[in-house]
């Protein structure tokens, strides 16, 4: 055994020397790299023979940062990035999840262009992400302003500010089919008496090319608290001594917010907007909650992408379909927030 | 050297204790929680294997060996049949246990199917809801079909007037209906007699309804009384059309609902019927608005009898309001013969990965059939297997509108199912609703609803 380690230690010497040698003799930069390393190897190996360690201690160490990733990794695997990898390969194919899968080529793909409610349904969700995601910011950074200073019964704004984001999505959507109920809703009743809209033209909220309106205008409320509560703390960050030196300089409120507010609260900004628009591009629970109606089903002027891949996978089982559109809501994230990102690098630069 | 084995030790110990607690919250959940689920099911395994086993020599045997049958139903605790059949057909046959698991009534046929997709389903019989669900699990093949069954068994289709043509598969039946719903008018007698017009008949014209529904109207503010009202299903307006017999909705063209859909927004228009729009904007349901007394009739399903009988009797529903009501048939078409009306038909089926399929057949046969039907009436609902005997006991239940028109209502003439069958049923049926709702929202005129309706379904065929 003994022997055996000698013997091994020997070898690994005359390794180790042969590769310095080898080393000194070479001119090329990368190739002398190369070579470094390999004797780098050697020499751990024969630091470990001698100490009597199976492995390394830098084996050992990896090793023990991988068994910290290895849970949560092990779960996005399986729940995430697995599923992922399938979608993608069933956008290609034919599915109704008991039958063989079929290989169709793009036509799931070709189908698109031609679809009437994938059509209406894309338009919304454009047309519902850039109402809502501008609104949102501007709303919560000016109530993260707002609520900022130093005014009587802060705590209880911000509260209510914050308190659409917590209640459940359920009991307020029913107290907004209330107030925008289109006869009986306070909304309208103030329409017909106070600014005396006749009856038959009161607007119908949930219904028609009013209902995006209605949803975007809904979400913005939901969801601003949630973004105010992130620009809260963007602005605690920023160092008074900055406002200090403004004020000595003369600067008024406006330029106060425009070269110090603003500038500071970039990377906060950032934040919120990726956040916002791939939360809005996965819309799904306040359609069906508010323009719904009875049966949860949407009609093409209030029909979203995910409602849409929802109802084809599991109401017609057409997976394979059902993925093509998941995928093409996939790439129209990433994409975007691809520009974001790379717009966000340019100007740190 | 001692700390170190300690700290090894300590480490090893942590990051077990780390990589199980993941393993149970996120990373193998499907792995994890088996030895607990695994320990509880073992017994019921072992008992359906020993159940199974024999259950090839059973077959010849016939009774005997035990045996258990997994059902899938829906809303167990507020519909009364599911275990009155059990009962029943557990008293009568000693060796067979029902298993029944409730798969909640919202989106039944949709978690069915997921259930039934892939391996690893363990039902033997499954309850129908729904013609495109049916659509769905048969193009799915997992459902079993019955013909060859139905053939030893020398079960006479024709007792079902028809309906079972109406979701027969390529000429084969998969499921076997056990009950049976038309449509009929419910109206509230307090309502007529307070303006003083006569109640409606068993045999009326559009024509006749419509003049009718406003007749009772009352537009004075306050005392509001609707003539007429409309569930927001399409069915309740849209259907209207396939009464006279020529037409379906799997036609690809309908035009045919445009006199229909003329109707009720000209009845909308004067206030004969609750608007639409506000309807889906609050989500009030068909019952609430019969029974708060300002509505003057309702076209509704036979299952809203046992439901008003039931809550009559137990002061849900405010007696003086409601409680004195009664049913005439549909209305009809000019030419076509009364009793003509929609019908929504529930069946069972038998699984094609069940082990036990004889048994389950056994099962399916019994309740769609006539002994099944009485559990079914007593219960206050319609079986598909109608007969003058059925329709004694359910008229004759306490609670159910004493007079003779009533009575006669119950008696159909043809009934065209609301969906029959056809492969993409699923996707017109979502068609259908979807321009329904635009229709009746206004968003569209019902030119534009109609013409887009035939668009887009004739896109399917392609």
């Amino acid at each position: 055994m003994n022997e055996n380690k000698a013997a091994q230690i020997r070898q690994l010497e005359t390794d180790t020397e042969q590769l310095m040698e080898k080393i000194r003799q070479e001119k090329d930069i990368k190739k002398k790299q190369k070579l470094i390393a390999e004797r780098e190897k050697k020499q751990r190996k024969l630091t470990a023979v001698r100490n009597n360690r199976v492995l390394s201690r830098e084996t050992k160490r990896d090793l023990v940062a991988y068994s910290f990733i290895a849970p949560n990794f092990i779960g996005f695997a399986v729940f995430t990035l697995v599923p992922i990898v399938f979608a993608f390969a069933l956008a290609f194919m034919k599915w109704d999840g008991s039958n063989e899968i079929t290989f169709v080529g793009i036509d799931n793909f070709t189908r698109l262009a031609d679809d009437t409610f994938f059509l209406a349904a894309f338009r919304n969700t454009i047309i519902y992400v850039i109402g809502t995601v501008p609104l949102t910011m501007v709303a919560s950074l000016a109530l993260a302003i707002v609520l900022n200073q130093k005014i009587k019964a802060r705590g209880f704004f911000r509260t209510v500010a914050f308190f659409p984001y917590v209640a459940s999505l359920v009991a307020i959507t029913a107290v907004w089919s209330m107030i925008f109920h289109p006869s009986k809703g306070p909304v309208n009743y103030l329409l017909l008496k106070v600014f005396g809209v006749p009856q038959e033209n009161l607007p119908k909220w949930f219904s028609g090319s009013l209902v995006l309106f209605t949803l975007i205008l809904f979400s913005v409320w939901k969801y601003m608290g949630y973004y105010m509560v992130i620009y809260l703390a963007g602005l605690q960050g920023i160092s008074a001594e900055l406002y200090e030196a403004g004020s000595l300089d003369g600067a008024n409120t406006w330029q106060k917010f425009k070269y110090i507010t603003w500038p500071q609260l970039r990377s906060t900004t950032f934040f919120v907007v990726v956040m916002l628009t791939i939360n809005c591009f996965k819309v799904y629970d306040i359609a069906v909650m508010l323009a719904g109606g009875g049966d949860g089903k949407l009609s093409t002027s209030a029909t979203v992408l995910v409602y849409y891949i929802y109802q084809n996978a599991f109401n017609y089982w057409d997976l394979g379909y059902s993925s093509a559109i998941a995928m093409v809501l996939f790439l129209m994230v990433l994409i975007i927030t691809l520009i974001q990102f790379r717009y966000e690098k340019k100007i740190n630069s | 050297m001692k700390r170190k084995l300690l700290s090894i030790l300590l480490t090893t110990s942590m990051l077990a204790a780390v990589l199980s607690g993941c393993g149970s919250g996120s990373g193998g959940s499907e792995s994890a929680p088996e030895p607990a689920a695994e320990a509880e099911s073992a017994p019921a395994e072992a008992e359906e294997e020993t159940a199974q086993a024999p259950e090839a020599e059973a077959e010849e045997t016939a009774s005997g060996e035990a045996i258990t049958l997994k059902w899938a139903i829906w809303d167990k605790d507020i519909t009364p049949y599911w275990q009155a059949i059990k009962d029943t057909y557990e008293a009568s046959h000693e060796n067979v246990t029902i298993e029944m698991t409730d798969l909640g009534s919202t989106d039944y046929m949709t978690v069915l199917a997921t259930e039934l997709s892939g391996s690893g389903s363990e039902f033997d019989v499954v309850t129908i809801k729904d013609v495109p669900g049916y659509a769905t699990l048969v193009s799915k093949n997992t459902l079993e079909p019955l013909d060859s069954y139905i053939a030893d068994a020398g079960i006479d289709l024709a007792q079902y007037g028809g309906v079972d043509k109406q979701v027969t598969v390529d000429g084969s039946l998969y499921e076997l209906p056990f009950r049976n719903d038309f449509w009929v008018v419910f109206y509230n007698k307090d309502i007529f007699d307070n303006a003083g017009v006569a109640y409606p008949t068993n045999d009326m014209t559009f024509e006749e309804y419509d003049a009718l529904a406003k007749q009772v109207t009352d537009t004075t503010y306050g005392a509001q009384v609707y003539g007429t009202h409309y569930h927001t299903w399409r069915s309740a307006v849209q259907l209207f059309g396939v009464l006279d017999g020529q037409h379906s909705i799997l036609d690809g063209q309908y035009d045919f609902f445009t006199p229909y859909y003329e109707m009720v927004l000209g009845q909308e228009d004067e206030q004969v019927c609750r608007n639409y729009a506000d309807l889906s904007a609050e989500g009030l349901h068909y019952s609430a608005a019969f029974s708060g007394g300002d509505v003057a009739m309702l076209n509704m399903g036979s299952w809203f009898i046992s439901t008003m009988i039931a809550n009559i009797q137990s002061g849900e529903y405010d007696a003086s309001l409601c409680g004195n009501w009664g049913m005439v048939k549909y209305p009809h078409a000019e030419g076509v013969e009364a009793g003509s009306t929609l019908g929504t038909i529930t069946g069972l089926a038998v699984t094609s990965v069940s082990d036990q399929k004889d048994a389950a057949f056994e099962f399916v046969k019994w309740v769609s059939g006539e002994e099944g039907a009485k559990v079914m009436a007593e219960t206050g609902n319609f079986p598909a297997l109608m007969n003058d005997e059925i329709a004694d006991i359910i008229s004759g239940l306490e609670g159910f509108p004493t007079d003779a028109e009533s009575k006669e209502a119950l008696k159909v003439s043809n009934l065209y199912l609301e969906v029959p069958y056809a492969e993409n049923v699923s996707a017109i049926n979502d068609i259908l609703d979807t321009y329904h709702k635009s229709i009746m929202n206004r968003e569209i005129s019902i030119e534009e609803g109609i013409a887009a309706m035939n668009e887009e379904v004739g896109k399917l065929g392609q």
